[in-house]
């Protein structure tokens, strides 16, 4: 192509099975320049990159992996429609690049064969050869190349071997044009599909001749719905056209997979040789023990158990968010020094300090769980678990293809969520979406460690191996999982319905794991997580402290103590060191009080003493109260509420002195009496265990559902169950635990 | 010959050959663009439910009702 040749956009479509490394080869094409999305309505993620090669713009739609172009639900729909530019919001693409594997070429052409017939330039990415190799086989390409009559190009994705090849066969594109495809199918049945092509022309001109083949070929009838609508002269002409074709030999749902796979043996005859003799590869030793049912479940337990050790343990998490605390608290002093005391003073530090630095303080677990989980998805494990789970997830109506999800949701709701788009059942993935807010998610982690740390006595048994702090912690992601499978169930039970559907899943080689892939993940996640504490979780904290803030009658609070202070500090002047501290004592008493009584007519303040008989039987306080509505839509902000509520106007004292020492010597109005106690911290953590704080999850829920009905749903029962565990919880353990 | 037997009373370590595979269309479809189809030689690697069979050169899990409806000959191993 000529420099000076006007730049024409070229857009590529990736097509290929699950595990032969379609993304990884998106990614080292497409570089940094992606997006993801969503398409609208259904839950097939959408991924665009763009590189350039030679001045040309190239765009790439990364579509998901799909072992067959045969639609049968709105998701595979997706795809077939991208391909024939029948999609709105996306161009149809100038070419396909499909991704085979090269271990695997005979299940791999099954999609080639599909491919070749939308009559798009088509090029083959053999990729994976070094399993092939591992395997004892060798693909000619050349000779691939020529039996398929399209452009084949070895690439190594993992290494990114091949990618400038395979940019300059791309562009190479643009001069050749499509060659007609050539049908594996049998004359009478190119006949048949020709005649209905003929038919439906009539009605909507632009129909793609395949999409006339696969009416002919879907016997779900899901294509007949979305396309005709129930057209009942279309029905009964093609169902005629089942019949004659059945008594010519040829029955329908039979003839795509006869004729596809003659022609993929046709293709591979004396293309692919392998040794006589199946060679037993590592991965094959590998997995004889872990997926073994018992040393693969003893490994799976020690696993998990060293993932969560490495989330929660102080020796990588601990000190990273020490660290973290340590350089929010720096930020907080310069304020205090720099700013007059005042308003923007106060919301600066209670506010956005306390409130974004609560949130940011959990980036290293978060980090520290998705790096895990990616290695283990990178590596293959994390398929072999889904497996193991399956076992125990089907007792529940639940597929293993749920388990990673549910994994992803202990750090964040919104990621297991989206994660469950790999779950093609759509009952099953709507019931795992329903019950993934249940998993602890990280933003819980601070409510626990506060009121844990606070409240549960520091004892341990078994030498010191377990504590009853760690127990408590523990309890509370139990309480979530238990809660999540009787939701399940339920929902198995009554709303959601039905048989179980087939379950396949397809275990990838073991393959180390790409350090940059990995850490391409983790950051990815781990700013979703910055970006969602710097707008949601800030202007949340703003609302809230706002709330907490004003009407802001300082007079009125200030007056019945108006003359007292006024006495304190003349006495202050004349006083020797013993009557100054006396003095300053009852100072900091009364700018207390006054605070508290800001805080009492505070518009939380108000909304707290509203509810309150609503909360009274679950042991809270209106200050509890209102820091958990605060935190409806964010469960973080429970931290920065708390601190506002009970610290707010705690003058220098506020930064050395933890909260926890704070809260745990708070006293009900009036009263000599702690407002914290065991039973109360542990109705205040069932709470927020299983309520559905959160409203980017919400969200997440509406976008991946299409629909309102199931955040309103998953809002309601959680919130139900929430307050009735927290009541139970309050009641039982008052019982035993207070007089 | 042996009588056919469904798959998923195969034992881990047998190599079998699918002599057909019965059962609704659209399922029926779905295994073969999985590579299951009659003819097509497979090694229960892992028996029970879900099982791990090796086709061609990939793993893949099924539920054991799922592969109920394949039927193999025992008479190659």
């Amino acid at each position: 192509m000529s420099v000076d040749a006007p730049a024409q956009t070229l857009t590529v479509a990736l097509v290929g099975n699950p595990n032969t490394g379609k993304s990884t080869l998106f990614n080292g094409l497409s570089g940094i320049r992606q997006k993801t999305g969503n398409y609208p309505g259904v839950t097939v993620e959408k991924k665009h990159g763009t590189f350039n090669h030679h001045r040309q713009k190239v765009n790439l739609i990364d579509l998901p992996g799909t072992y067959s172009l045969a639609p049968r639900s709105p998701d595979e729909m997706v795809t077939v429609d991208v391909l024939l530019g029948r999609q709105a919001n996306e161009i149809k693409p100038n070419a396909v690049l499909v991704i085979v594997d090269a271990s695997n070429l005979e299940r791999n052409l099954y999609i080639v064969s599909q491919v070749k017939e939308l009559g798009l330039p088509t090029i083959v990415a053999l990729n994976m050869g070094d399993i092939a190799a591992d395997r004892g086989i060798t693909v000619d390409a050349a000779k691939l190349q020529e039996r398929l009559g399209l452009p084949v190009v070895v690439t190594q994705a993992n290494r990114r071997g091949g990618l400038e090849q395979l940019r300059e066969t791309i562009i190479s594109l643009l001069e050749k044009p499509a060659t007609a495809a050539d049908s594996p199918f049998p004359a009478e049945f190119r006949e048949k599909v020709d005649q209905l092509h003929a038919q439906l022309g009539k009605v909507s001109p632009d129909t793609p001749r395949y999409l006339a083949e696969r009416l002919l070929l879907d016997t779900t009838g899901y294509l007949e719905k979305e396309m005709l609508g129930g057209g009942q002269d279309l029905h009964n002409w093609i169902v005629e056209a089942r019949q004659s074709l059945a008594q010519h030999g040829q029955p329908i749902p039979a003839i795509e997979a006869i004729s596809r796979y003659k022609w993929v043996q046709q293709v591979l005859e004396g293309v692919v040789t392998r040794e006589a003799n199946r060679r037993v590869t590592l991965s094959d030793r590998i997995d004889k023990v872990l997926t073994n049912r018992i040393a693969g479940t003893v490994f799976f337990v020690v696993i998990m158990t060293l993932m969560f050790q490495a989330v929660f343990s102080d020796l990588v998490a601990g000190n990273l968010m020490d660290g973290i605390e340590w350089i929010f608290e720096q930020v907080a002093g310069v304020v205090d020094a720099n700013l007059a005391d005042g308003a923007l003073k106060s919301l600066l530090i209670d506010g956005v300090i306390a409130g974004v630095g609560g949130v940011l303080v959990f980036l290293p677990q978060i980090c520290i769980l998705f790096f895990f989980i990616a290695i283990l998805e990178d590596c293959g494990y994390l398929a072999r678990a889904a497996y193991l789970m399956d076992r125990l997830f089907s007792k529940i109506g639940l597929s293993g293809k749920s388990f990673i999800p549910l994994l992803s949701s202990f750090a964040c709701a919104i990621p297991g969520i989206m994660a469950a788009r790999v779950i093609e059942n759509r009952r099953d993935r709507l019931i795992t979406i329903l019950v993934a807010p249940l998993m602890s998610c990280s933003a819980r982690m601070p409510v626990y460690i506060l009121l844990t740390a606070a409240f549960i006595p520091d004892e341990s048994y078994l030498f010191g191996l377990i504590s009853l702090q760690t127990l408590v912690m523990l309890s509370m992601y139990i309480l979530g999982i238990l809660a999540a499978v009787g939701v399940a169930f339920t929902l198995r039970k009554t709303i959601l319905p039905g048989e179980t559907p087939p379950f396949v899943m397809e275990l990838p080689s073991y393959k180390f794991p790409s350090i940059s892939g990995v850490l391409s993940v983790m950051v990815e996640k781990a700013w979703a997580f910055v970006r969602r504490a710097g707008t949601l979780i800030f202007a949340m904290t703003v609302i809230v402290w706002a709330l907490s803030y004003f009407p802001r009658d300082e007079k009125a609070a200030v007056a019945p103590f108006a003359d007292e202070v006024v006495q304190l500090n003349a006495d202050l002047e004349t006083a020797n060191e013993k009557e100054a501290i006396a003095i300053e004592e009852r100072l900091s008493e009364i700018q207390n009080e006054v605070d508290g009584e800001l805080l009492r007519h505070s518009f939380l303040g108000m909304a707290g003493h509203w509810i309150e008989p609503a909360v009274r039987p679950l042991g809270w306080d209106w200050r509890i109260g209102s820091a958990a509505i605060a935190s409806f839509p964010a469960r973080e902000v429970i931290i920065s509420t708390m601190g506002v509520l009970y610290n707010l106007g705690g003058d220098e004292d506020e930064e050395s002195q933890p909260l926890r020492e704070t809260i745990k010597s708070a006293k009900w109005a009036d009263t000599e009496e702690n407002v914290f106690n065991i039973p109360v911290a542990l109705s205040i953590m069932v709470f927020f265990a299983l309520c559905a704080q959160c409203a980017a999850t919400l969200a997440v829920i509406k976008r991946e559902t299409n629909s309102w009905r199931w955040p309103i749903f998953t809002f309601v029962y959680m919130t139900v169950l929430a307050y009735v565990g927290a009541l139970v919880t309050y009641q039982v353990s008052a019982l035993f635990l207070l007089n | 010959m042996l009588p056919e037997i469904p798959l998923s009373m195969v034992q881990s370590g047998a190599v079998v050959r699918i002599s057909q595979i019965v059962g609704g269309c659209d399922d029926v479809k779905r295994m073969a663009e999985l590579g299951l189809q009659s003819g097509t030689e497979v090694e229960m690697l892992q028996s029970g439910s879900p099982c791990i069979l090796r086709v061609g050169q990939s793993k893949l899990c099924f539920r054991q009702s799922d592969i109920l409806n394949i039927l193999v000959n025992t008479d190659e191993t």
